[in-house]
């Protein structure tokens, strides 16, 4: 191959030009050029919105790995190529299926392979992941690199950005906890995980918190509220509660579980007219923090503060982990290539890097199992998980 | 268009849904016939499932009961759009890989995944829509073919609204306009009742809200009210809080409208939200999730602009 690009889905992870530099360094070792396609395929399909260019000619000295600012590629992908809303010519608004000029340009610019940096089951992260199997299956060669903050994506044990997301949610929830725990109030603190716990579960044992509540274990706000009480009782000032996006009330209790699914996002009504197609999506986070929150307060009594990180838990810079992860994805998406594969992810299978297809990802979202070791350990050091 | 009765009852259009004993659509109790299809794109669309002009695949997550116990449309799905998540062992349908072609829908024993919208004949849709013609005599009621955008299947719903004609059944239309001339007279010319929207004066923020500017539509209004003498028009806007909810708007309405006195009504729809939920069910995002109901105040007020113009009372307004 003489020449691959690179693009990147939607939904932020610190550190994503690791990837990009582990990508251009493997390429121009194999005597490979790479240029990137910047917001996603923004770049091309409206090439008009980039004076500068919607293609970036990519050279590993000016990458940072290291860098915890966004990417230099972008990854606001507002255009779908398979339903781009156009004006036709007869003055109707219609979703246009423009993937045919999207594989013409890439062809017409010399490109023979795509590597896409994508997500899970969140909207935009699995619509990335849609897009490049779709344009897979209409023959581009494709290799994605997998990248989530709820480390949901079937076959892909360790996603780039689930172990900074991690590190940074349970740091900041130390500090609420431990400013909670002076003033002998409770935080209700939610983190990202639609459909997921991994990273309530984890980052909650990190911090050991009083109470973590998950998708996977629905939960009975009176037992939440009476482990707290036992706490209490036995010396241990509860002041944490780390609840997931997608967490939810066991039905027979009653209590308001507004889930903050990714579908009840919003448009802003006044955004991008200059872009003109695209959609400005508004992730509504806070609704499950305010719904235990409440109901905490109303069975116990408990003086109790609603925490939404939302955003926060994205930020912060790289870790070691990741860092070295994405250099390792960003080079092994190019040996795949060159290996002749396509339509598959990289997946961190410990001790390799190995290529799981598409549509395995595209099939199951991963889940902790309940009788995994990490709830049994959870369990064993006290949490409540509301069941 | 003059077709033999036996061949325009045969003619087939995207129907989305027929509703019974509306009072909204047009004079008395009426049946309002919806079909697939639109050529705007409103952010507050009530009416999301009937947008794209095919039938299109809806799901209802709390139907559904679970890939264990079923996960027949796994199976059946051609496109890899279906997946399971682990946490509730329920599937989700893949937007971005979904086709909408529907193979999955018979699959489903618990209804949880549906289809917005089917092909029917003219005379399937009025054998339904005759089971109401009792209540047309008394109320003044008829037909009312709604959307969607009904004059972009003008064969269908000509052949439609002249065959209720035929049949003694008042006809109305309700239309936003953005079609060529030929398909808005085609269909225009067999309406009794003609209610179309001015949903924005400004063309930028026509274009900002509704997907393009207004240019074709207010010269699709213009005219019709001129080549139609006959035909009752109702003008309408649906009042959009902090959109449109202005004296200015109503006031360039009124002066587009006042000139021609077969438009005999302007009428003030105040936007509700009954339609979000659907929004969930498609898989896509509603706009105004944010947005506040319009206060009453204002649409009195607002109103008694309109009762001013037409020189009348509230009371005087047309039912």
């Amino acid at each position: 191959m003489k020449r691959i690009a690179i693009n990147i889905g939607g939904g932020y992870v610190p550190g994503l030009d690791a990837i990009v530099a582990g990508a251009v360094l493997a390429a121009h070792g194999a005597g490979c050029e790479i240029v990137g396609i910047r917001d996603g395929y923004d770049g091309l399909l409206v090439a008009d919105h980039y004076p500068d260019g919607g293609l970036l000619l990519l050279d590993p000295r000016v990458i940072d790995a290291g860098s915890s600012r966004a990417s230099v590629l972008g990854t606001a992908a507002r255009n779908d190529p398979f339903r781009l809303r156009t004006v036709t010519a007869d003055g109707a608004v219609e979703e246009v299926d423009r993937s045919d000029e999207l594989l013409r340009k890439l062809t017409q610019a010399n490109v023979e392979a795509v590597i896409s940096v994508v997500g899970g089951s969140a909207v935009t992260g699995l619509h990335a992941l849609s897009v490049a199997f779709r344009l897979h299956r209409k023959g581009l060669r494709t290799v994605c690199v997998p990248k989530s903050v709820e480390n949901e994506i079937a076959g892909v044990p360790l996603p780039f950005g689930y172990n900074s997301v991690l590190a940074h949610v349970t740091e900041t929830l130390e500090r609420i906890g431990a400013g909670a725990r002076d003033v002998g109030r409770l935080a209700v603190v939610e983190v990202p995980g639609q459909h997921a716990g991994w990273l309530a579960l984890q980052s909650g044992m990190a911090a050991l918190a009083d109470a973590v509540l998950i998708p996977e274990i629905p939960y009975d706000i009176a037992k939440v509220a009476a482990a707290l009480d036992a706490h209490q009782r036995a010396g241990r000032r509860p002041a944490l509660v780390v609840v997931a996006e997608g967490a939810q009330a066991r039905a027979r209790t009653g209590a308001a579980t507004a889930a903050a699914d990714p579908l009840r996002a919003s448009l802003a009504p006044n955004a991008d007219p200059a872009l003109g197609q695209g959609e400005r999506i508004i992730d509504r986070s806070g609704a499950v923090a305010h719904a235990v929150a409440a109901a905490i307060q109303q069975s116990s009594g408990r003086e109790v503060m609603p925490i939404a990180l939302g955003l926060l838990a994205r930020g912060g810079p790289p870790t070691a982990v990741d860092r070295q992860l994405g250099l390792a994805y960003g080079a092994a998406a190019v040996r795949a290539l060159n290996a002749g594969d396509s339509g598959v992810l990289v997946a961190f299978q410990p001790p390799d890097v190995r290529s799981v297809p598409l549509a395995e990802a595209l099939q199951r979202v991963r889940a902790v199992p309940a009788g995994s070791e990490f709830v049994r350990i959870a369990r064993a050091l006290g949490i409540a998980l509301g069941d | 268009m003059s077709l033999h009765t036996d061949q325009a009852a045969g003619i087939s259009g995207r129907v989305l849904n027929i509703q019974h004993f509306c009072t909204n659509d047009g004079p008395g109790i009426r049946t309002t016939v919806f079909l697939k299809g639109c050529s705007l794109r409103c952010k507050w669309c009530c009416n999301p499932e009937s947008i794209h002009p095919k039938p299109e695949l809806a799901y209802d997550l709390k139907k559904c009961i679970g890939e264990k116990e079923c996960g027949l449309c796994i199976k059946e799905c051609p496109e890899t759009a279906i997946y399971v998540v682990d946490s509730d062992g329920k599937v989700r349908v893949n937007w971005d890989l979904c086709t909408n072609c529907g193979k999955c829908v018979p699959a489903c024993p618990s209804n949880a995944l549906y289809s917005f919208g089917r092909q029917m004949t003219v005379d399937e849709v009025l054998t339904e829509v005759e089971q109401d013609g009792s209540f047309y005599a008394q109320s003044g009621g008829g037909i009312t073919l709604s959307g969607g955008e009904c004059t972009l299947q003008p064969e269908f719903s000509a052949a439609l609204l002249a065959e209720a004609c035929r049949r003694g059944i008042s006809t109305a239309i309700e239309t936003a306009g953005n079609v060529s001339w030929s398909y808005f007279a085609q269909v225009v010319q067999h309406a009794d009742t003609v209610l179309h929207d001015h949903k924005l004066t400004d063309p930028v923020l026509h274009k900002q809200w509704v997907g393009v500017d207004n240019a074709r539509i207010r010269e699709n209004f213009r005219r019709a009210y001129e080549t139609f003498p006959d035909k009752k028009f109702v003008a309408r806007t649906p009042l959009i809080p902090g959109v449109n909810d202005v004296e200015d708007h109503i006031q360039a309405v009124l002066a587009f409208i006042r000139p021609y006195p077969n438009v005999v009504d302007y009428q003030l729809l105040p936007y509700h939200r009954y339609g979000e939920g659907k929004y969930d069910f498609l898989g896509r995002v509603y706009a105004l999730k944010d947005f506040p109901s319009l206060p009453d105040e204002t649409l009195r007020r607002l109103q008694a602009v309109i009762d001013e113009a037409f020189g009348r009372t509230a009371a005087d307004r047309l039912p």
